[in-house]
């Protein structure tokens, strides 16, 4: 019991050592190796053996990689094949990635940061701030947890135990509820950036990002709009500065 | 403006905590704008200028796709530096220059991400050998020490930004014209960034119609003010 | 139409698969090939687990799927052809070159015996010696891990 509370919490700082060739790897084996302590611990080198397979080339979102070490420690327990725990992990990276891209990276997380900025926008303040890291990461810890105990009870079957758990529902609430709380957010949130400028000012703005937008959907810039922004501010502010030589 | 020692280190300790927060430990989400923007306006007194930073970045940072493997700004140290650039002056005609300083610091946050994963490749290459054999030490050791790199990156990171701050911070104009100017572009492009990426997420089907849905929402809310 | 997409990716079906690519190519569709997951009813269901409710996914070995190409070809749905290697890419492509005649090299990995001709792009000499062997035979082959970055023409990534 110890070792899973130590592998999640570990588990935490999954992507500390992440790198182009084995991108979540070594963080995956150091997170896993209080447990495989215990699956192996008298027999040096089933452990190394796991140890090596641990350290692999593994990448998944870092919310739902849990699942795959409570999978591959129950494969480990169950004494399947090597071969076999390297293929479970190889098939749970893109899965998982993408599952959990779209539950959190593109789902809750948007959805609550809109939340955030329209309660700001009514006069939450601070509070709303405080409201969105608790609501987050309550979200977060009970998955990250419940994936590892899935990955735990069903081995190499946890790809059809997640298929039929509330999170492919979840998956496909998040998106659409991400793009409205957005949707309802982004003018309000502006609105509410622009409270003291008069009408003018306001109608100035919105016409003159509605230009921008058009123009970048049109010719599909490489730049993104936040580059864009910061070569005007820079030219304005250099400018600015010019005329003050002059 | 308010530059005190305590405030500085305050700053210098939360910017770090956020840089590692990102993609290291423990990934809570200190690291988005918006927290990170009221809690150093509140470090640094003044709260108000904070949480209008905060949101202005924050609407720059919806923009960005984390997924797989790609590049991504990163927005928590810029946000600190953002936020100490304007401190003391009032946010209407600061938020121009808060959001230059934040939008350049969180491109060379970009920056020191790669460089971070360059060097933890190093060190994994390096230790490729011990790494088959399953050495449980070296998989602490490379864990640990890379941890260690991004909180030193982090903490030049914050560091570079609020020097940037305090150069830049002198030219928030006094006269409150240009500077009012600078902070619409500001807000405009952050609109624009908002709106453009939640449009590019959704591509098509039922988050399309569900983000317009909100949109149109907002806009009669607005309309009805 | 059809077939809208032709991509070797090692992690085979993932975020930059069905986000990256599925939502804007509007996919409704990804062909599987692979000859060990054809016949591993586990690694079907982890591969699934993935996938929209409105996405179909079909398991296919190179023999199968070459036989089906003309018929995705002519869907008027938008068809996502993945393999986990190019050697079995170029085996699909054999079967059938029209249907295919652009490749995108998504994401192959770090693997001993392979050195690194861009970030998610890792090649051994044979890998290289394939790819350059598509090419003489007519397919237009890119390197773009995703929609939003560049398209690398291969002659660029093996010179």
């Amino acid at each position: 019991m110890r070792a899973r509370v130590r592998a999640l919490f570990r588990l935490l700082s999954l992507q500390a050592s992440w790198n182009y060739e084995r991108m979540q790897g070594i963080g995956m084996a150091f997170a896993e190796l209080p447990l495989l302590e215990e699956v192996a611990y008298g027999d040096a080198k089933l452990r190394h053996a796991a140890i090596a397979r641990a350290a692999e080339f593994f990448n998944a979102n870092p919310y739902l990689a849990s699942a795959a070490i409570g999978a591959s420690i129950r494969a480990e327990r169950d004494g399947e094949p090597s071969e076999r725990i390297s293929r479970l992990r190889t098939a749970l990276c893109g899965p998982l990635g993408a599952l959990g891209d779209q539950l959190f990276w593109v789902g809750s997380l948007p959805a609550l940061l809109g939340l955030t900025l329209l309660a700001i926008a009514w006069g939450a303040g601070a509070w709303a701030v405080l409201g969105f890291l608790l609501a987050h990461n309550a979200l977060r810890l009970s998955v990250h947890t419940w994936a590892f105990d899935m990955g735990l009870t069903y081995g190499v079957r946890v790809g059809g135990a997640i298929q039929a758990s509330w999170l492919p529902k979840a998956v496909a609430v998040a998106g659409p509820a991400a793009g409205f709380l957005v949707g309802l957010a982004a003018p309000l949130s502006g609105a509410w950036l622009l409270e003291r400028t008069p009408t003018r000012g306001g109608l100035l703005i919105a016409s003159g990002i509605a230009v921008a937008l058009l123009i970048v959907r049109r010719i599909g810039w490489r730049l993104s709009t936040a580059e864009v922004t910061l070569g005007l501010l820079a030219l304005a502010i250099l400018w600015d500065a010019a005329k003050g030589l002059l | 403006m308010i530059w005190t020692l305590w405030g500085y280190l305050a700053a210098l300790v939360w910017g770090t905590a956020v840089g590692v927060d990102l993609v290291s430990f423990p990934q809570a989400m200190i690291a988005r704008p918006v927290v990170a923007g009221t809690v150093a306006g509140w470090l640094l007194g003044d709260p108000l200028l904070g949480l209008r930073v905060g949101v202005v970045l924050e609407l720059f940072a919806l923009d960005v796709l984390p997924i797989g493997a790609s590049r991504y700004p990163d927005y928590g140290p810029a946000t600190v530096a953002a936020v100490a650039a304007g401190v003391g002056h009032p946010w209407e005609w600061a938020l121009g220059v808060c959001t230059a300083v934040g939008l350049a610091m969180s491109l060379v946050g970009r920056w020191s991400l790669e460089q971070l994963r360059r060097r933890n490749a190093l060190a994994a290459q390096a230790a490729s050998a011990a790494l088959s054999a399953g050495d449980a030490e070296v998989v602490r050791r490379l864990h640990l020490s890379a941890l260690g790199r991004d909180a030193v990156r982090s903490l030049l990171l914050t560091g570079a930004g609020l020097l940037l701050a305090r150069l830049l911070g002198a030219k928030i104009p006094e006269d409150p014209g240009f500077g009012q100017v600078l902070s619409w572009l500001a807000i405009g492009g952050a609109i624009a960034a908002v709106i453009g990426g939640a449009v590019r997420s959704a591509a098509h089907g039922r988050r399309l119609r569900w983000l317009l849905a909100g949109f149109a929402g907002s806009l009669i809310l607005i309309l009805l003010r | 139409m059809a077939i809208a997409l032709a991509r070797v990716d090692d992690r085979l079906i993932h975020g930059q698969v069905v986000i990256g690519w599925g939502r804007p190519l509007d996919a409704k569709m990804i062909v599987l090939v692979d000859e060990v997951v054809r016949y591993s009813d586990w690694e079907q269901e982890i591969y699934r687990m993935a996938v929209p409710a409105d996405m179909q996914v079909v398991f296919a070995t190179v023999q199968e799927a070459g036989a089906r190409l003309a018929e995705w070809q002519g869907s008027p749905q938008q068809v996502i052809v993945l393999t986990g290697d190019i050697a079995t890419m170029a085996a699909l492509y054999s079967k059938n070159p029209a249907a295919l005649s652009s490749i995108n090299l998504g994401g192959v990995h770090h693997r001993p015996g392979r050195t690194e001709r861009l970030r998610f792009l890792y090649l051994s000499p044979e890998e290289a010696a394939m790819l350059n062997d598509l090419t003489v035979h007519g397919a237009v082959i890119t390197a773009q891990d995703l929609p939003a970055s560049r398209a690398v023409p291969v002659a660029e990534v093996l010179g």
